[in-house]
């Protein structure tokens, strides 16, 4: 243990989440997205019993249409913490990990992580080109499904990966999502089902792709110190890991993501675990390609192996390895990720209602800025 | 910020309206050629059009004519149309091309086979009209073509 504890990212539970909430999600006429970020802090404090005079940091992120943004969100929650910021591209771990550098550094001891949109009332209808506005405006490249059908439709020439074996995580998603209340999306969806949606954009149908709403969620992560006063089932942050490909398609194969495998070599000595001893998986999921990726670059499938690792029982519902208890995007909500988190801490704590899975004490969870950076964190009930 | 102020912010707005820098682009495509900026200091050919070179950060550059040929990295077809703009074309073919003088770009799949795209495929530069934007780069099957005389 102590060769690994000045590996890059060990943060050996120094920093740990000690509450989470999150809003109603779908359709929230009527509140601002900040508003709705507020709200999800509202409920995060009281379901917790943290007061809010204990938080002294505030990391937002800025949501769809600008707002989210960390001097606003303070005034209208009634904030002054010592320290507070804003990434422009929340998702959730770079949030996060913001949060513990901010712990570590000493800048804060009790941060509130807080995201609000009302993108689904305020029209996004998921048409940002996710880079170049001329490929959007003169090709037509819209949607993160473009980006994501291409890399799909290369993966199957290299790997020979089929549509049915990328169903598969539609499909083992929406099996979770059936007994989630939160969920968009709970009509049972088989294989058979989801090979007969028409395409949107082919190769890709409804199903592989996240649903648009509006909503809030809320994490507060504290120092050690503090997270044992503030909960008695504090859950550690062991480790945690980024890598960008900030040059985008000057990048070879940059849509095939192959800087996320820099993370997957550093988050277990970050963490000082074995990826065999991560006992359930979170994946970020705009679209389900993002998960064949990372199961792939993480190494829980071998590169083409992903169809099979769901019907091997090998991962997914009901499978050795449980993959986004929530139905992840694909059918709970579009929030950038921070549902998972919020979904892996319930489950964690044995708070996850009809979804409980076996007690478990180790999880990981792994996401994206769309085509430019990746980051990871792995999370423990135990410090060592 | 209300909710038109929001939509606005959605980039579907056509036509296309060229940057400083890559007018000269848009520009010469409409008149059939095919240029990027080529670093004067270390030749990297950029795309992106940029002020600055990505690898040694040079300012100057100098358009340089390229032969427009390359391989499909991968392509999808749009069956949905996810802007107003694009009712009238979907289904439309897109793809990403490996142009042989190192830029990736994105286009276009204009007189595909009746089996469709194949990543890895051969691909050759046409000029076309595409929407509202007039004569842009598309590209189709690979044809025996004269190369591009060099504009050294």
């Amino acid at each position: 243990m102590a060769a690994f504890a000045s590996a890059p990212g060990a943060v050996r539970g120094r920093a740990a989440v000690v509450a989470v909430g999150n809003t109603l999600q779908g359709e929230l006429p009527g509140m601002s997205a900040d508003e709705i970020g507020v709200e999800a802090l509202r409920v995060t404090l009281q379901q917790s019993g943290i007061q809010k005079s204990q938080i002294d940091g505030l990391i937002t992120c800025k949501s769809y249409g600008g707002f989210g943004i960390d001097t606003e969100i303070g005034r209208l929650a009634g904030l002054n913490p010592a320290y507070s910021a804003t990434l422009d591209y929340g998702t959730c771990n770079f949030s996060l990990h913001l949060a513990v550098a901010a712990i570590e550094a000493g800048l804060a001891s009790v941060i509130a992580i807080v995201y609000g949109t009302n993108q689904r009332s305020a029209g996004n209808r998921f048409t940002l080109p996710l880079g170049r506005q001329d490929d959007a405006s003169v090709y037509g490249f819209l949607n993160v499904a473009g980006v994501a059908g291409m890399a799909f439709q290369r993966h199957k020439k290299l790997y020979g990966t089929t549509e049915a074996d990328l169903g598969e995580i539609a499909v083992s998603q929406r099996k979770y999502a059936i007994d989630n209340e939160l969920a968009i999306f709970r009509k049972p969806l088989s294989i058979d089902d989801y090979l007969a949606e028409p395409y949107l954009i082919e190769p890709l149908r409804r199903a592989d792709i996240c649903m648009i709403s509006d909503g809030g969620a809320c994490l507060i992560v504290a120092s050690a110190d503090k997270a044992a006063e503030l909960t008695g089932t504090p859950v550690h942050v062991m480790g945690i890991a980024q890598q960008t490909g900030l040059r985008d398609r000057q990048n070879a194969d940059q849509w095939m993501r192959p800087w996320i495998e820099q993370v997957a070599e550093r988050i277990y000595p970050a963490a000082g675990i074995d990826r065999a001893d991560v006992q359930a998986l979170y994946i970020q999921d705009p679209t389900s390609v993002w998960v064949m990726q990372m199961l792939e670059w993480y190494g829980f499938a071998p590169f083409g192996g992903v169809g099979d690792a769901f019907r091997s029982g090998a991962v997914g519902f009901g499978g050795k390895l449980p993959l986004n208890t929530n139905g992840g995007q694909l059918s709970e909500a579009y929030m950038w990720g921070f549902l998972h988190l919020v979904e892996m801490i319930r489950q964690l704590r044995g708070e996850a209602g009809a979804r409980q899975l076996e007690p478990f004490r180790v999880a990981q969870y792994c996401s994206t800025y769309g085509m430019l950076k990746a980051a990871s964190t792995i999370f423990s009930l135990d410090r060592s | 910020m209300s909710a038109e102020t929001a939509r606005a912010e959605v980039s579907t707005q056509t036509p296309y309206l060229p940057t400083e820098d890559d007018t000269r682009f848009w520009q010469s495509a409409a008149e059939g050629h095919l240029l990027f900026q080529k670093c004067d200091q270390c030749s990297y050919i950029r795309w992106p059009a940029a002020g600055v070179c990505p690898e040694c950060l040079s300012r100057a550059s100098t358009w340089l004519e390229v032969d427009g040929v390359g391989t499909l990295w991968s392509n999808v077809t749009y069956r949905r149309a996810y802007a107003a703009s694009l009712k009238e074309q979907v289904p439309y073919p897109v793809g990403l091309v490996e142009l042989d003088c190192g830029v990736r770009l994105l286009t276009r799949l204009v007189d595909l086979p009746h089996e469709g795209a194949e990543v890895g495929m051969a691909l050759t530069v046409d000029y076309r009209e595409v929407g509202d934007h007039g004569v842009v780069p598309v590209f189709g099957p690979a044809k025996t073509v004269l190369p591009a005389v060099p504009l050294v």
